[in-house]
């Protein structure tokens, strides 16, 4: 279905009456300086202590003596901290000052349940409250309107709230065979009037349609990214994230998962592994932004659901901890470290990092001070990587 | 109202059962509403399926305390049996002769909730499953009594870890907030009072059952939502189903259940009071509602999304289309946000418009896709058929209301059955 297919069929749909179809099927005039965020989950509880290593700290050393990274592999990065050597390939980002570490962020209470602790981050509620809507599900109806969010993963995370309208696909082809399939059922008909049920419904399939109609439209001749991506799986999602921003898709937010980060056992292979991808996909994301000329309005920014133990276990592994590091990078974002380093000698009473930075601080500064929204987590203060 | 009509019947069994089976649609049409309603709450038993063996929690509890080798080889037993339980529920509900049993002791799974994660003890969560069964039509306050005694829930809400030395207010809060009389109509004094009362009770280490550990109770007196006392667990209990909140909580959510998405006050308000004066008899505030204006409204019709339970289960139970596998359908179920034995959180399922975003939506429409075409990976054969009627009546038996969308112009059951299941009306009852 191209967009003059859609917006004809859009003609059929009573429901589509009061949104304007031509703002919801396409960017017609792609503002370009819109800006991006790029969420990078890594599930499973990323070892903080193991990706930003506190490698003078003979502490350090003594709760690790099996796993902790040696002085000599690190790659060193200023203030007695260095870098996984797996992630060498984000050096030069480093270099140039388009990337910031954020340190000892985590919430008063940490949960060491992935579901819950995942959830409170994407939810940015308290450890004891609840909430239906993420983060962004609150903060994208106020950016633009039509698209919000893209998902490559089975959940929008974040970016889930009543008005944000967000899709969650396996990838933008998977997604546009699905709504082959949905295109069957959708024209035509009407919905009566006063059942808000059926209007959600209506609502759905209308999101689903619009995003359907301009990615089919944008991704028809793709905008060649002139960057080969590693195959790995973080490697493909970032390169369909790649394609959509340099096409034309005007989403917001997208988001990709990198899992396995749940170390238990001979932790130092598997995260390696992890990083490597991470760090090769990251590499390759930033190089086609920056050949596109969008570099400058992404800004990326990695999270997960916990740390881990400062302690490492019986099985050279590690269990589930509290505060961790994020890893931030964009053209406009200011290289550093930020948030006060975890005091090693002072942990909780589980063996954990006490956060020093609220996640919430850092979710204020994307709203602040990148996507110009009002701050909702005010109390928490900013940062000042970007 | 006089005898049902076909659409009525309809009505009644897609609202209570799990799918409009063609049977039990034919038994009730042309009965009297009452008596429909009553055949409806008063179901001939019907057995429950073997459950599948459990590790008990005497095997399991001492691997989870032992060494990181014991601890790991306890996680992957109650992953294994998780899924074995999840299956046997799965497909209790497929074969079941009383599907309504099945649907009020999902109701109550959402409202009294525990996972298999949190507690890594399914066998405790089959106990409690067979505790929700027990009084799923019976008597909440007997229930509440029950669950604050359930193992599964001492474990999921830390209760068993709420001692004299280090108090655990889990349980408490959640009694309150979740289980009866809601936020807003307490304070944290309230809460710590509650977890003060429930000191000592426990999991005995030795049985997996309930025990009062005298020697963890903090005794003296507290003060509780305005009462003061030495107050055991069991006068907590008795106080908050003295509060009207609790039935009118309660009441709230059998509506969004069953009537519509949006509560009358007015009416629920009356049913609560009802409910509290019966002492919470379950069946009796049903039979009300079942038999009540606001349930049989035209305008109410449609209103109640179908959860991922009745859409991948109550389908397969409908068709004679082949269905999908045991396996499928946990995992249908877990992409469309529901998996049994383990709710995203102690509030559990939201429910609602939020079964119903872009992405379950989209796997929604591709399974009924796959179904109606007969088209599936791995398939059971159904022992149905397709009912020969007018394409009237087909209509009516799977859509609650008009179709949203035009239907096939050419002629054939399949094909028009098909394109009533792909209708945006036919996730909705």
């Amino acid at each position: 279905m191209n967009r003059r297919e859609f917006l004809g069929m859009a003609a059929l749909l009573p429901w589509l009456g009061t949104f304007s179809a031509e703002a919801l099927a396409a960017a017609a005039t792609p503002r370009s300086h819109q800006r991006i965020l790029v969420l990078v989950k890594l599930a499973g509880g990323n070892d903080g202590l193991n990706t930003l290593i506190p490698y003078t700290d003979p502490l350090y050393y003594q709760h690790r003596p099996t796993i902790a990274i040696q002085k000599h592999q690190i790659v060193d990065i200023g203030q007695n901290t260095g870098m996984n050597p797996y992630l060498k390939a984000l050096q030069p980002w480093w270099a140039k000052g388009n990337m910031a570490w954020v340190q000892g962020v985590g919430y008063p209470h940490e949960s060491l349940s992935h579901f819950r602790s995942s959830d409170i981050w994407e939810t940015a509620v308290d450890a004891t409250s609840y909430s239906d809507r993420g983060w962004l599900g609150g903060l994208l109806p106020g950016c633009k309107p039509g698209l919000h969010g893209i998902s490559i993963g089975d959940s929008t995370g974040p970016m889930t709230g009543k008005d944000c309208n967000t899709i969650a696909m396996q990838s933008p082809q998977t997604f546009l065979s699905q709504i082959n399939m949905l295109e069957e059922m959708g024209a035509g008909g009407a919905l009566r009037g006063g059942n808000a049920v059926l209007a959600h419904l209506g609502n759905v399939y209308q999101q689903l349609y619009a995003t359907g109609a301009q990615l089919s439209e944008k991704l028809q001749r793709p905008t060649p990214l002139g960057v080969n991506f590693s195959t790995s799986e973080v490697g493909r999602d970032l390169e369909s994230v790649a394609k959509m921003i340099l096409s034309g898709v005007d989403a917001t937010v997208y988001m990709v998962t990198l899992g396995g980060f749940d170390t238990h056992s001979s932790q130092n292979g598997v995260q390696s592994n992890l990083l490597h991808q991470l760090a090769g996909a990251l590499d390759s994301f930033a190089q086609a932004m920056q050949r596109g000329g969008r570099w400058n309005d992404v800004m990326l920014m990695t999270y997960s659901e916990f740390g881990r133990r400062v302690q490492e276990n019986h099985a050279k592994g590690t269990d589930h901890g509290a505060a961790s590091v994020q890893l931030v990078m964009g053209g406009k974002v200011r290289g550093g470290i930020y948030g006060d380093k975890p005091d090693l000698a002072h942990l909780d009473a589980d063996g954990n990092l006490q956060h020093t930075t609220d996640f919430r601080a850092v979710y204020g500064t994307v709203a602040q001070r990148w996507l110009g929204q009002p701050n909702p987590w005010g109390q928490f203060g900013t940062l000042p990587f970007v | 109202m006089g005898l049902l009509a076909f659409k009525d019947a309809v009505h009644l069994v897609a609202r209570t059962g799990l799918g409009a089976e063609w049977a039990a649609v034919k038994q009730l049409e042309g009965r009297t509403q009452q008596a429909a309603v009553a055949w409806v709450l008063h179901p001939a038993a019907s057995a429950l399926k073997p459950v599948p063996r459990l590790t008990p929690w005497l095997k399991l509890e001492p691997m989870r305390l032992n060494d990181m080798k014991s601890r790991n080889s306890a996680w992957s037993i109650s992953q294994r049996e998780g899924k074995l339980l999840q299956a046997w529920w799965v497909e209790q509900m497929l074969t079941t002769r009383t599907p309504f049993v099945e649907r009020m002791t999902l109701f109550w799974h959402n409202h009294f909730t525990s996972s298999i994660q949190k507690t890594l003890q399914p066998s405790l969560l089959y106990q409690q499953n067979l505790l929700l069964r027990r009084h799923a039509v019976g008597n909440f306050a007997e229930l509440l009594r029950g669950m604050a005694r359930d193992p599964a829930m001492l474990v999921y809400l830390d209760g068993y870890q709420n001692t004299k030395e280090q108090p655990n207010e889990n349980f408490a809060r959640e009694l309150l907030e979740l289980f009866t009389i809601g936020r807003g109509h307490y304070r944290e004094s309230d809460v710590k009072a509650a977890a003060k009362a429930f000191t000592g009770w426990g999991v005995d280490n030795d049985t997996g059952k309930f025990i009062i550990r005298a020697d963890q109770h903090v005794a003296g007196q507290s003060t509780f939502l305005g009462k003061t006392g030495d107050f055991s667990g069991d006068d907590i209990l008795n106080i908050l189903l003295a509060h009207p909140r609790t039935a009118e909580r309660l009441v709230d959510k059998i509506w969004l259940a069953f009537v519509s998405n949006r509560p009358d006050p007015a009416v629920t308000s009356v049913w609560a009071q009802q409910l509290r004066g019966s002492g919470y008899d379950i069946q009796k505030l049903l039979e009300t509602v079942f038999n009540s204006e606001p349930f049989w409204a035209l305008h109410n019709r449609g209103t109640v999304v179908k959860s991922p339970v009745e859409l991948v289960i109550g389908t397969a139970r409908m068709l004679s289309y082949p269905r999908e596998s045991t396996e499928e359908m946990l995992n249908l179920c877990r992409l469309l946000g529901q998996e049994l034995f383990d709710p995203p959180n102690v509030k559990g399922w939201t429910g609602g418009e939020y079964w119903i975003s872009t992405q379950t939506l989209l796997v929604r429409n591709a399974y009924l896709a796959k179904l109606s075409r007969g088209n599936l990976d791995d398939s059971v054969a159904s022992p149905l058929k397709l009912p020969r009627v007018p394409d009237e009546q087909l209509i009516e038996w799977l859509l609650p209301v008009k179709p949203l969308k035009p239907l096939p112009v050419t002629p054939g059951a399949r094909r028009l059955v098909r394109a009533l299941l792909l209708d945006p009306a036919f996730q909705v009852s």
